[in-house]
């Protein structure tokens, strides 16, 4: 009985290994510049949660990695795929914000600074085993084995001379309320994190508000950048993404500007049309539904007066 | 379901002006179990007329928005059940709208894990017409910590409520939010504490519609309904411990 019972595991339970690589391709985008470049889709089984861009930079003192992925599993792959493209170690971790795509490859880079703003630090302590379980039910067993791990250092914005490479790291807040935005001075790529979504709908779990998303906007489009490397979505070269981040900011918060005003409930606003130009923008519906749960509450509450005697 | 019902549902169906479905949409395993305890048994249709809007998800499991409007069967509405199938505590509201309230509510409400839920409206004819949504959760959303309770002085705010009255042609639509922990028992040692009764009383006292609340809501609880007219209206609420709370629109 026991060998057929080994049998049967043997057969259903294979497969499912051998197709957990992320078999990561680093792409070479500038100078010393690289990028694995995820899928613009959702959280799924099929994708492993390798919906994030993930960048490092071979600088004359080793790599600076900029975020480490959605999984320990990531992050070691990331890591070998760091080792197949310089033989350079690697010099260091910056963290861009605290959400699980960004983070929870840290388990693959113990042996190095992983550093970050404090906020986001914070951030990670209080929500970061919560965030973890949810990757668990939404992308299964390819987070085996992962868990949180915080980083062992604060970085202050300003400027950071690695190794030849002279980075500006910006203190910004419009996503999660600490976002570190790092323009390569050298190069001209701007890593804008999470501030920066390309034809991937935004989201909104800890914005304070979509007013500071749009002012950090403004901060880094007026950078001396010649390449834009989203946290989601395709590189560019021009300033469309920042175009269609201020059209869909806007656009979202008018929804629910004009929603408050007249009253309605969150089930009518998640339900709106979603505009024909952001057609090209993929999970639109998904991140509105969101988006109001997380923001709707607070333009609600501004057309509400206290009423009780 | 038992013959009874059956025998009923064949002679609607037969007479033929009631879109019946005798089988549940979903097909819950928990489905007989709240049609025997909330509905006693009585004749049901699963019935498209009534709308239930749920999120397809939950993106918090504390607040969960829910929308109901049985609006189409209008005249008729006795009674509206709402409720959780899988919650610990699936009961979430029985609201009584009187002829001068819209039969329409929506609230927020705490999922534990992802869950069909179902609006009952109960119509003069004695038939449940029923409407079916699922609702996919991480779930959680019963057992967090309660939000309010960290908030300190939350007492100071307790049974304060933010409303807001907007025209919308015939009706006006109330909107409100009570500052309330809606304590539900299942944290921490808390023991439960929540709002229980509602009534919403026009300028003379009476009352336009009644409604009864279980700790499946969600803290600080968000409420709209909708009113016939622009008179003024009071909102009066009582918990579990007896305190009473009114307001004004």
């Amino acid at each position: 009985m026991r060998p057929l019972i080994l049998t049967l595991l043997l057969c259903f339970a294979l497969p499912a290994w051998a197709e957990l690589d992320y078999r990561l391709e680093p792409r070479q985008i500038a100078e010393d510049t690289w990028l694995l470049e995820g899928s613009t889709d959702n959280f799924a089984q099929a994708n492993g949660g390798n919906i994030v861009n993930i960048g490092f930079i071979v600088t004359g003192a080793g790599v600076v990695v900029i975020d480490t992925g959605p999984s320990r599993r990531y992050g070691e792959a990331l890591r070998q795929a760091i080792a197949r493209v310089t033989d350079k170690p690697v010099e260091r971790v910056l963290l861009t914000h605290h959400h699980p795509d960004h983070v929870l490859g840290n388990q693959a880079f113990t042996d190095v600074p992983i550093q970050a703003l404090a906020g986001t630090t914070e951030l990670l302590r209080q929500q970061g085993n919560a965030m973890a379980d949810n990757m668990y039910r939404l992308v299964g067993d390819w987070m085996r084995g992962t868990e949180v791990v915080l980083p062992g250092e604060t970085v202050e914005p300003g400027v950071l001379e690695v190794g030849g490479h002279r980075l500006r790291l910006l203190g910004l807040g419009g996503h999660t309320g600490a976002d570190l935005a790092i323009l390569d001075e050298t190069t001209g790529v701007l890593f804008a994190g999470d501030l920066v979504f390309y034809q991937r709908a935004l989201t909104t779990p800890n914005s304070p508000g979509l007013d500071v998303w749009l002012d950090d906007l403004k901060t880094l489009e007026q950078l001396p950048w010649t390449l834009i490397v989203p946290g989601h979505g395709p590189v560019a070269r021009n300033d469309a993404p920042f175009a269609q981040m201020r059209d869909y900011l806007g656009w979202l918060d008018s929804v629910m500007r004009q929603g408050a005003q007249k009253g309605a409930d969150m089930n009518e606003l998640m339900q709106v049309p979603i505009p024909e130009r952001f057609a090209g923008v993929s999970l639109t519906r998904y991140e509105l539904i969101r988006s109001v749960s997380h923001l709707y509450p607070r333009y609600a509450a501004e057309r509400l007066r206290r009423v009780d005697r | 379901m038992d013959m009874r019902s059956l025998l009923l549902l064949a002679l609607l169906g037969l007479s033929g002006h009631l879109p019946a479905e005798g089988k549940d949409p979903l097909q819950s395993a928990m489905w007989d179990f709240y049609h025997r305890r909330l509905l006693e048994g009585a004749p049901v249709v699963f019935d498209q007329r009534v709308r239930l809007e749920v999120p397809p998800f939950a993106e918090d499991a504390r607040q969960v928005p829910i929308h109901i409007d049985a609006s189409a069967l209008d005249g008729e509405v006795v009674k509206i059940i709402a409720w959780a199938e899988l919650n610990p505590i699936p009961h979430i509201f029985t609201f009584h709208p009187g002829p001068r309230l819209r039969p329409l509510l929506a609230i927020r409400i705490r999922v534990e894990q992802a869950t069909p839920i179902r609006a009952a409206v109960l119509t003069r004819d004695g038939v449940w017409h029923v409407a079916s949504a699922r609702v996919d959760a991480a779930g959680g959303g019963c057992t967090a910590p309660s939000v309010v309770r960290a908030q300190e002085g939350w007492e100071d705010h307790l049974g304060q409520v933010l409303g807001g009255r907007f025209p919308r042609g015939e009706f006006d639509r109330l909107r409100l939010e009570v500052s309330h922990p809606m304590d539900n028992g299942l944290v921490g040692g808390i023991p439960e504490f929540y709002l229980d009764q509602a009534e919403l009383r026009a300028a003379d006292g009476s009352v336009l519609g009644r409604l009864e609340l279980f700790p499946a809501v969600s803290e600080n609880p968000s409420l709209t309904f909708e009113v016939r007219g622009d008179e003024p209206t009071r909102l009066w609420l009582r918990d579990n411990s007896g305190n009473e709370f009114e307001a004004d629109f």
